[in-house]
């Protein structure tokens, strides 16, 4: 009886499986690196409707993060600040550039402005803002050099792991209480952050959770 | 040990739980999509516009949903800031607001939660005299009534649209008109106002022919016509528990609230509290028809036809030397034993000054009356029993306004709250005389059946959305603020009343205003109001009311005995619909009644005996009833039985506010309407009733089937007397002596390294089983409402539940069917008991539940995958698993082409979704919404843990002060137990409250053998019987006595 399968067909398996295993390791691999909040959020920069610059306002006019943000250090959320906020200064100053139009006419009307979120954590999450900023982890851990940005875009993953990475080893982001706001603050020369981090850590007895109810509730 | 649980049956009877509504079928078929979070007689179709706003907005979201699916694609948010700073107001920190719940027994000081400007949560104020920081039920879900979708929210004229300023040209019209107001008359529900009783005077100056009338279908008539009698006009008798070494009730359930306010129940809850041998304690006689929460609660009950009790005050006021010789004493056998009474009488009589007798308000003005002579030989007056002035002036009753009605006076009617159509006398013919008047003003919050026979239908304001004032239980003046502008731009009576005063509509408090002026001085005044808006009440005058007990005795009007062959049959307020007010609140009708455990129904009570002579079987297990028809004269209702332990033989009781016609998506066939047997003479029970078979069974659906603890001693009890000989009693039992000396676990756990290490008591020696905290662990954590369907099936999902168990000596025969007849009752809250071994963490293959190191049990909803080997593994089944996506999915029926009404639930993604956004406004922000697939169960309010956690951290800051006080704050459920019978806190730190009742040595653990070292621990349950009484051994019988057995 003459074979059905000529003889090339014998490698067929071999050959299905090696390309079978290729595709899932890319598949496998692929998901693993552009399905990450490393890759999905980090650089996100979407266009505000007013080109706000945090580089002309805290890098060089060197408004505290507070200012605006007031309620950063008693509460949950860190505010967005109201249109109010800008025309403590605005009634005064550029009032004719065109780019601030929509914070006069928001002013005049009251309908408020609509800003594009950039840093999100799940629903099921609940960060606090005022927790951290009152035990000396600074908004430049989360947030970056903001006062560099002239537009602010996402720096950190805010994954999951990214923040137990911080939760088990805060002393590589603590720091002194009047140096928070501080974005270009820098180790003293002659210690570093690791140091400075595990004496505070031990002096004020930073034990952050690790549990899932620290964040999920 | 091996615990075999049995699953509640699966299979479903062909009964229909949700009778169709006619107005829904009506509409076609994608209105019915879009529209199922509406009221089906508010007329939102008929509104083009609003209707299409609402289809985009539905469009809209399934867009953005849409937009989600696609991975890596990120959809932008929008940050929406204020455009102006708004006063006090900082983004996701809540505000509190001090204000009250205007009720009939007096106003309940209450401090709500705003998020955003929506109210989110109530609770007790804790610095009023009058409740102490405690709620009820009631008051809990009150803030869903606010919220529903069903709500009345349109003006309409002869059942058209119209708006508030033609209703106000009507109003403006009408009152140029009105003359000497002789043609209007009001009809409105008690309320104890003080600007509604100001506002009466005025419209009494303008309009003195205008008729004024109150009726609530659980009044107080006739206990305000017998104290009047009693102690003369505008006097009421208030009782002093603080003062009260032994208390004897009269078909009177004053730990639900009746007659009494939560500060009262609170009273009587401290003089109970014993910390150690040698405490005293009162003692609680009851006698009542049918358990109640004061029954369950009692050291003797005794279990009396509600026709009888009046016969049994009588042989008491015998006893205690009352002359009652000329008095017209009914014939007929009784059911009560002299030797009670005489040993009952005995006992009271030698507290003198310290006993107290409550006669219920339910009962016959003579009965009422009596007990008034009752107290006045113990010598209570003054003592246990103080006078207090009823600050509400008299008006006329429904019968009264009939009268008028058939006498063609009355023109123009203005019903302002309330539901007469549907609950007054039924023999009264209130629909038809209604109809009779010409014009009908009708306010309420829904649409009901009142309102379909009226010509205005005026969306009435919630109480959290008005301002108005009350008096508290203890007679201080109280405000009610509103947190929320109208939803529905609703009217209260208020606005309506004071048009009629010759005022404006208000736009603000200048009515409350105005009242508060008159008691304060005026240079005072801007301060004085600041300060009773922030406090909840003012600080008032103490004015002691003498009570002068006239001695006036009835000559008549006790009820002849129900007996065999003349039954009783008795129409109670019931624990969850009270009057019928919360027939359409998810939470309420969903609530396990706190005694038979029904939830979604009423059903007839009668007692096993009774039952077995009428040969009513009840399957236990399949949760099938039996149907019959009750009549009384020529009225009837069908309705299922159940069979109640403890009830008294030859009574039924059916429970008022169920059945209603009218009513919104929820209510709608629920339980069988009791109004329909109710008549004039004869408002709380009536005699002559009669029983038929009917041969057909329904289903109920009950959370907690049985009936005993399998022996395993979760509840544990025992005399006072036992107590003092043998304070550690409770060491003995359940097998606690057999438990090793800290055996070690198996697995690993994680550090307990927290400074703080939470834990809960209960006391049950105080917990009266009424169930407020599983309305407010509801309110408080976001748990759904599942649906009558789904609590058959065992799906229920709240996360404290309330077990009741039977106690008596007889063993119940599951078989036979047969029930003691006459057992003890116990209350114990069921929550997760936070094992620090937990069962259920060792099984989870995902790590989705997972030990804190504060000692609280987590879960991760997230993480969790829902295998359900954690609910499987758990001793104490309180693990609630989300089959169906019960926030989501409708739990009502959808019409289906060619299936007809299908439950929401079973469609699954063809069901339509979303939440209606009423419903959003009241979810709790810092508590996930958890969808279907998901576990979940009590988690200790771990949102309030963290809050306090961070709140002490941030005022650490540089410091390491980073442990919590003890006592700060504690759980949903501890803050609104009435009793204070359950306190959350650290245990670790011994000046907590929680570590000192831990202490105490009838503390004990549930379960203790099984080494799980649960977190929440329970204090014993002790009663106080007279060891003369002749049912003294009832109580000893199961106690400590009893040999400890593994």
């Amino acid at each position: 009886m003459a074979n059905i399968f000529p003889r090339w067909s014998n490698l067929l398996p071999l050959k299905l499986l090696i390309c079978a295993a290729v595709l899932g390791a890319g598949l496998t691999g692929g998901i693993w690196y552009y399905f990450t909040p490393k890759y999905t959020r980090v650089g996100y920069m979407p266009v505000q409707p007013v080109p706000f610059s945090h580089k002309i306002h805290v890098g060089q006019l060197g408004l505290d993060c507070r200012y605006c943000h007031s309620f950063v250090e008693v509460a949950a959320h860190s505010n967005i600040p109201n249109t109010q906020t800008c025309m403590n200064c605005h009634s005064q100053v550029q009032k004719e550039n065109p780019k601030l139009k929509p914070v006069h006419d928001s002013w005049a009307t009251g309908k408020p402005i609509d800003w594009v979120q950039i840093h999100k954590t799940p629903d099921y999450v609940y960060f606090n803002h005022s927790v951290h900023v009152n035990r000396g982890i600074s908004c430049y851990s989360c947030h970056g050099p903001v006062n560099e940005m002239e537009v602010v875009y996402h720096r950190e993953p805010l994954s999951m792991a990214w923040c137990l990475d911080c939760h088990r080893n805060p002393e590589n982001h603590l720091r002194p209480p009047q140096e928070v706001f501080n974005l270009n603050w820098q180790p003293p020369a002659g210690t570093t952050q690791r140091n400075i981090g595990l004496e505070l850590k031990d002096k004020w007895n930073v034990n952050p959770p690790e549990n899932c109810a620290g964040c999920h509730r | 040990m091996k615990h075999i649980f049995q699953h509640p049956p699966e299979k479903l009877t062909g009964r229909k739980y949700w009778r169709s509504l006619g107005e829904f079928a009506d509409t076609p078929e994608f209105n019915g999509w879009l529209e199922r979070e509406f009221p089906a007689g508010a007329a939102e179709m008929k509104l083009d516009g609003v209707s299409r706003r609402n289809f985009l907005k539905l469009m809209g979201a399934s867009t953005a949903l849409a937009g989600f699916s696609l991975a890596a694609c990120r959809h932008p948010k929008n940050l929406v800031p204020f455009t102006k700073s708004s006063e006090w107001t900082i983004p996701g920190k809540p505000l509190f607001y001090a204000t009250s719940m205007p009720r009939r027994s007096g106003a309940m000081p209450l401090v709500v939660t705003t998020h955003d400007g929506r109210p989110t949560k109530i609770e007790g104020n804790p610095h009023h005299p009058a409740g102490k920081g405690a709620t009820d039920g009631f008051a809990q879900a009150s803030i869903l009534d606010l919220y529903d979708p069903d709500r009345s929210r349109f003006f309409e004229e002869k059942g058209k649209h119209s708006d508030a300023k033609q209703f106000e040209a009507y109003l403006d019209n009408l009152i140029a008109e009105a003359g000497d107001g002789s043609g209007i008359a009001f009809l409105l529900e008690e309320s104890n106002s003080q600007t509604r009783e100001r506002l009466r005077k005025e419209i009494a100056k303008r309009f003195p022919q205008a008729k004024w009338a109150v009726y609530e279908p659980l009044g107080s008539d006739l206990s305000e016509a017998a104290s009047a009698a009693s102690f003369g006009p505008g006097i009421k008798a208030v009782p002093v528990f603080e003062k009260a070494d032994i208390v004897l009730t009269l078909d009177c359930d004053f730990l639900a609230g009746e007659m009494t306010s939560l500060a009262d129940v609170r009273a009587f809850a401290d003089r109970r509290r014993v910390e150690k041998a040698g405490d005293k304690m009162n003692r609680l006689y009851t006698v009542e028809n049918r358990y109640t929460v004061t029954g369950g609660a009692a050291d003797h009950r005794l279990r009396l036809p509600a026709s009888q009790i009046g016969l049994f005050a009588l042989a008491l006021a015998k006893e205690l030397g009352v002359n009652v010789d000329g008095i017209a004493t009914p014939e007929g056998k009784v059911d009560f034993s002299p030797e009670w009474v005489k040993e009952a009488a005995a006992d009271l009589k030698s507290a003198h000054g310290r006993s107290l007798v409550l006669v219920g308000p339910r009962q016959p003005v003579a009965v009422q009356q009596l007990g008034a002579a009752i107290n006045n030989a113990l010598g209570s007056f003054g003592e246990t029993l103080v006078g207090a002035r009823i600050p509400v002036a008299p008006a006329l009753t429904i019968l009264d306004l009939a009268e008028a009605i058939k006498q063609k006076t009355v023109k123009t009617l203005f019903i302002l709250g309330g539901n007469p159509v549907y609950n007054a006398p039924v023999n009264l013919g209130w629909a038809t005389l209604q109809k009779s008047v010409p014009e009908v003003v009708r306010l309420s919050l829904w649409v009901d059946e009142t309102s379909q026979h009226s010509r205005w239908q005026v969306p009435g304001a919630h109480y959290l959305e008005t301002w108005n004032d009350g008096i508290a239980g203890e007679g201080s003046y109280t405000p009610v603020q509103p947190m929320i502008l109208p939803l529905y731009d609703g009217w209260s009576e208020l606005d309506i009343l004071a048009k009629f005063a010759g005022l404006k509509k208000p736009s603000g408090a200048e009515l409350v205003q105005e009242t508060f002026r008159q008691r304060v001085k005026p240079s005072d005044f801007t301060a004085a109001w600041s300060k009773f808006l922030h406090d909840g009440f003012a600080a008032q005058r103490k004015e002691s009311i003498a009570l002068n007990y006239t001695g006036a005795l009835p000559k008549d009007g006790f009820s002849a005995p129900a007996g065999p062959g003349n039954f009783e049959v008795v129409f109670p307020a019931d624990s969850k619909m009270e009057d019928g007010r919360y027939n359409n609140n998810g939470w309420m009708l969903e609530l396990p009644d706190p005694i038979t455990k029904t939830t979604w129904d009423n059903t007839a009570w009668i007692s096993p005996k009774t039952a077995k002579e009428l040969e009513i079987g009840y399957i236990p297990h399949k949760s099938e009833h039996e149907v019959i028809e009750l009549s009384v004269g020529d009225r009837k209702v069908q309705v299922p039985v159940f069979i109640a332990p403890g009830h008294a033989d030859n009574s039924i009781s059916l429970s008022l506010g169920w059945g209603r016609k009218v009513v919104g998506k929820l209510g709608q066939g629920t339980g069988v309407d009791a109004y329909s047997l109710r008549t004039i003479d004869s408002p709380y029970f009536a005699l002559g009733a009669k029983i038929t078979k009917l041969n057909k069974k329904v289903v109920i659906a009950h959370t907690q089937e049985h009936f005993s603890m399998e022996g395993r001693e979760l509840v544990r009890e025992a005399t006072l007397a036992e107590f003092d000989a043998k304070p550690d009693f409770v060491k003995t039992m359940g097998g606690d002596s057999h438990v090793p000396p800290g055996p070690p676990s198996l697995y690993t756990h994680p550090e307990l390294d927290s400074p703080n290490q939470w834990g809960m008591a209960i006391d049950l020696n105080t917990c009266i089983g009424c169930a407020a905290c599983t309305v407010a662990c509801q309110a408080e954590n976001n748990t759904p409402v599942v649906g009558k369907e789904q609590v058959i099936n065992g799906r229920s999902m709240h996360w404290m539940r309330n077990d009741r168990y039977f106690v008596s000596d007889s063993e119940y025969h599951e078989d036979l069917g047969e029930f003691p007849s006459d057992p003890q009752m116990v209350a114990q809250p069921m929550l997760c008991q936070h094992c620090e071994n937990a069962p259920c963490e060792t099984v989870c293959p995902v790590n989705a539940t997972i030990h804190s190191n504060d000692g609280l049990n987590v879960m991760a909803y997230n993480r969790c995958i829902g295998t359900r080997y954690c609910a499987n593994n758990c001793p104490f089944k309180v693990r609630r698993f989300n089959f169906f996506d019960y926030n989501q999915r409708p739990i009502t029926p959808v019409k289906v082409p060619l299936l007809g009404e299908v439950n929401g639930l079973k469609l699954g993604p063809l069901a339509p979704k979303g939440m209606a956004d009423t419903l959003k406004m009241q979810k709790n922000p810092n508590v996930t919404v958890r969808m279907r697939g998901v576990m979940e169960k009590c988690t200790f309010c771990v949102q309030r843990v963290q809050e306090a956690r961070i709140a002490q951290k941030v005022k650490a800051g540089a410091s390491d002060n980073v442990t919590i006080p003890p006592d700060v704050f504690t759980s949903a459920c501890a803050q609104v137990c009435p009793t204070g019978a359950i306190v959350f806190g650290d245990v670790k730190n011994p000046e907590s409250r929680v570590s000192k009742l831990k202490e105490q040595e009838k503390n004990y653990r549930l379960l203790e053998y099984l080494n799980v070292r649960t977190r929440v621990s329970y204090l014993a349950r002790l009663r106080n019987p007279n060891p003369k009484m002749p049912d003294a051994k009832k109580s000893v019988a199961h106690g400590a006595a009893e040999p400890a057995h593994s």
